[in-house]
């Protein structure tokens, strides 16, 4: 058994059965592995559409009740399926091409937007053994791959070729770039003391309850986290740090010339973009999975993923928007430099022993 | 290496920009990022209302002037009312004149919250948008109660106002004054501290005093550059010097102290209506000659009052005959969207937004 | 100053430049020639007395005799009132700018001048302003532009 992808054990049953069931019809045994891996990704892409979903609806739930607005009501209890009717309706829509696009990066940059955003769930920790492979490397890798979100927007700014949608791939390239470095020095924070960049070592080092966690590691715990999760919103371009798609000035940025399923990727790629980094700082700073055993660790990662989008919401709802030569400023001069002074502290915390 | 190469390139701001309020169209020579020169385009608004106010009667003038401004329409009814009463002689019933103010003085805040609200959506805070037209909503309803309309008003007709309020306005009125001035906390409390509020708008685009005199500003914004004058004060018409209000006057003329200072005179506003309620007398709403087949003596004048934009004038000529001989409408936008190149260039694009929403403009004024 | 002194200090000190005209109400309307016009206005403005720096606002008119210029200006800082006006003969109608002095004379000399054909001198930059930029039907302001149901479609190919 020491092919299988997981180290199953919630879901240990079914897949126990459906290898049993692909054995017993007679499938060579070379098959089954990527068979099964074939059905992960497929677990996975179903499941993050599902949240993407739900996060939109949740979203504007949120916006709503903030400004005393009653938000989706139509569709089922509180417009509960609002967004799956939003999604079959941007799929009947015609897909309007600009004569003078770019045509093969006009088209691919939508493609790879979305298929960037998945990419990070592979090493992704959804529970206790719930993981699709861990690699030894797992943190490393998605900070590799959630950069390709950066590209995409740029090929979306060049290839409709019209001069908001430039301004705004610049704008974003510019910021992700900027923001990258403080993320991932935020993270180091965490990795010295782990010692492994493999996402289920960094869980199991926190394992126990609320002050086995790093966001409570002081004093370089809470400081990590604040400057990573303010990172990450610029990451991610939410408001405060939306400017690449600032409505109001480049009207809506990168995808303004994108329209029918090519909008709705880009828009379900940044909701899923969102859960990531939430994803991300819950398992690096909430200790992940863990908590009291009696819930199941998936729930656990469920619930912490969403306070942490939750608030990110919530950042949204009550913020103005920066403008862009303060954001890189706030960037180059006030985040990296703490980041960095964090790191070091953290360095000499670790080489000192003052740390339990 | 040799220098880089680097171009300038035109971007075409509006006709149709969220950020233009309307339809209003800035050609904007642009080095990256950086504004280089703002050319302002207008007149896709245009509908000819001067051309039309020469082919109606004075009384079909009003509901026509109602649209060209139609954030206040009461305003428009009022400075054309204004003109032809002081064109015609007509004294005013007193309880016209405080039901005047009190209209005014609502419509002043009702803009003066979607003000606010548009201005914070401008700088990237959505919220505030709907707490603003939430209050406003409540002004809305007292107009719809009291004329029947919501946007065009069509309510104060020469020499008078076309029909008395309802028994319940002043205790409705009265309770939404309460509860607009218990929000104002509220909405100070959003953004006048907010840190990113203060960096996207403090020390932004500041209008010098002697720039904004030179082209014709007025309102608000004049005031936020250090200039006490305001046209209730200076050249009070109607009953405005039985009142007892403050002028508020900021100094740096940022698009920070325009927005203060707006919130500022909804508290003034608030003061005023007050105390019009507190004095409202019984009495005739009409004067005998407001009639639908109203004439004005041949002779021209130049009514303005304040608006919540800035002046707001009509020069109204006439030579005795059934329709006026020329009506020209001023609004304060045109002026203010005039001086926009003068002081609006060398600053990024999303300063630009800030300063268009500060300075409040509207487009159905400007191009008529 | 009150209107009864400012009207008596123009009097004595503008009294050969300045008429006032009997058709004005409520504020003070005097007619200027239009050669005397830029240096009244520049006295009027520099005067240390009246200082009238801002221009409310500035409009032409079709008398159906002939066109009028009217300026209607006031003085920030000592509070006054004033109309200025120039009568133009149809078939003399061109005028100075005024834009040196009170410089947001600039649009609305443009919008008389695509209105009603009025030619400002020396402005810097004359073009349409309201009007479209392929407008060729006239001046829609004048009181023989006479077109009841004049639509403009918008042209196909």
């Amino acid at each position: 058994m020491s092919f299988w992808p997981i180290a199953v054990l919630e879901l240990y049953p079914v897949f126990s059965w459906l290898h049993d069931l692909l054995a017993s019809i007679g499938l060579p045994s070379a098959w089954l592995q990527p068979l099964i891996y074939l059905l992960l990704g497929a677990m996975i892409f179903g499941i993050l559409s599902l949240i993407a979903l739900f996060l939109v609806w949740w979203e504007r739930k949120i916006a709503a009740h903030i400004q005393q607005r009653f938000g989706p009501m139509r569709h089922g209890w509180h417009g509960w399926y609002q967004t799956i009717m939003d999604a079959v309706k941007l799929l009947q829509k015609e897909d309007i091409r600009v004569v003078t696009r770019d045509k093969v990066v006009f088209f691919w940059a939508p493609v790879i937007c979305f298929v960037a955003a998945f990419l990070a769930y592979v090493v992704m920790p959804w529970g206790d053994g719930l993981i699709v492979a861990d690699l030894n490397i797992g943190i490393l890798y998605i900070l590799a791959v959630t950069t390709f979100t950066v590209i995409s927007l740029l090929m979306a700014g060049w290839g409709s070729n019209n001069k908001y949608a430039l301004l705004g791939g610049m704008r974003s390239a510019a910021q992700v770039v900027s923001y990258e470095v403080p993320m991932v020095v935020s993270i180091l924070t965490v990795i010295i003391f782990v010692g492994s960049l493999s996402m289920v070592d960094i869980v199991k080092s926190q394992s126990g309850l609320l002050f086995n966690w790093y966001i409570f590691r002081f004093p370089f715990g809470p400081i990590a986290f604040i400057t990573y999760l303010i990172a990450a919103t610029a990451e991610v371009n939410r408001t405060p740090f939306d400017i690449p798609e600032a409505e109001q000035e480049l009207v809506s940025g990168y995808n303004v010339e994108y329209s029918g399923m090519k909008f709705a990727m880009f828009f379900l790629a940044e909701f899923v973009n969102m859960f990531t980094v939430s994803a991300i700082a819950a398992t690096l700073f909430l200790g992940g999975w863990n908590g009291w055993e009696f819930i199941p660790s998936w729930i656990w990662f469920l619930f912490k993923t969403l306070l942490i989008v939750l608030l990110l919401m919530l950042f949204r709802w009550t913020y103005p928007r920066l403008r862009v030569d303060q954001l890189m400023e706030f960037a180059w001069k006030f985040l990296i430099p703490v980041t960095f002074a964090n790191l070091i502290v953290a360095g000499i915390f670790k080489y000192l022993g003052w740390y339990w | 290496m040799g220098e880089l190469r680097t171009e300038e390139f035109i971007v075409n701001m509006g006709p149709h920009h969220p950020s233009t309020h309307g339809v209003c169209r800035l050609v904007l020579t642009m080095d990256g990022e950086k504004i280089v020169k703002i050319e302002p385009v207008i007149g896709y608004l245009h509908r000819a209302i001067e051309k039309i106010c020469e082919n109606r009667t004075y009384m079909q003038c009003i509901p026509l002037l109602d649209r060209f401004e139609y954030v206040t329409a009461m305003s428009c009814n009022y400075v054309f009312s204004l003109a032809a009463e002081r064109l015609a002689q007509i004294e005013v019933p007193e309880r016209a004149e405080y039901l005047r103010v009190i209209m005014l003085e609502l419509n002043r805040i009702a803009s003066h919250l979607l003000f606010y609200g548009v201005t914070a959506m401008d700088i990237g805070a959505y919220t505030p948008f709907l707490y603003g037209l939430r209050e406003r909503e409540l002004i809305i309803d007292l107009f719809e109660m009291t004329c029947g309309q919501r946007l065009t008003y069509n309510y104060i007709r020469i020499g008078g106002v076309s029909r008395d309020i309802p028994k319940e306005f002043i205790p409705k009125c009265r309770e939404a004054l309460k509860i607009i001035s218990g929000k104002m906390s509220d909405y100070e409390g959003l953004l006048n501290e907010n840190p990113i509020w203060l960096e996207r708008t403090k020390g932004i685009a500041v209008l010098p005093k002697e720039l904004a005199i030179a082209y014709g500003v007025s309102g608000p914004v004049l005031r936020a550059s250090g200039v006490q004058y305001d046209i209730r004060k200076n050249d009070p018409y109607s009953i405005y010097d039985r009142f007892d209000f403050e002028i508020p006057v900021r100094y740096n003329g940022d698009c920070y102290d325009r927005y203060l200072l707006r919130l500022d005179e909804i508290r003034q506003s608030i003061k005023i209506i007050t105390q019009a309620l507190d004095g409202l007398p019984d009495g005739d709403i009409k004067s005998k000659k407001s009639k639908m087949t109203f004439k004005a003596p041949a002779g021209e004048v130049y009514a303005r009052i304040e608006n919540s934009r800035g002046e707001m004038g009509v020069y109204l000529m006439s030579d005795g005959g059934k329709t006026p001989l020329r009506v020209k409408t001023r609004g304060a936008s045109y002026n203010h969207v005039q001086v926009l190149p003068h002081f609006g260039t060398d600053m990024l694009i999303a300063d630009l937004v800030a300063n268009f929403a500060t300075l409040d403009v509207i487009m159905p004024e400007v191009d008529r | 100053m009150t209107k009864e002194e400012l009207a008596a200090y123009i009097q004595e000190k503008y009294g050969e430049k300045l008429t006032p005209l009997e058709s004005g109400r409520y504020d003070l309307l005097y007619e200027v020639s239009k050669d005397n016009l830029l240096d009244v206005a520049q006295s009027l403005k520099d005067d240390e007395n009246l200082q009238f720096d801002f221009l409310c606002n500035l409009l032409g008119a079709d008398t159906k005799e002939h066109f009028e210029v009217i300026y209607n200006i006031a003085s920030i800082y000592k509070n006054l009132r004033l109309d200025l006006k120039v009568i133009l003969p149809y078939d003399a109608a061109e005028i100075e700018s005024v834009q040196k002095i009170w410089p947001a004379a600039n649009w609305y000399e443009r919008e008389m001048w695509e209105m009603y054909g009025i030619e400002v001198k020396n402005h810097n930059d004359l073009k349409l302003l309201l009007l479209p930029d392929d407008w060729d039907q006239g001046f829609p302001m004048r009181k023989d532009w006479d077109a009841p149901d004049f639509v403009r479609l918008p042209e196909v190919d």
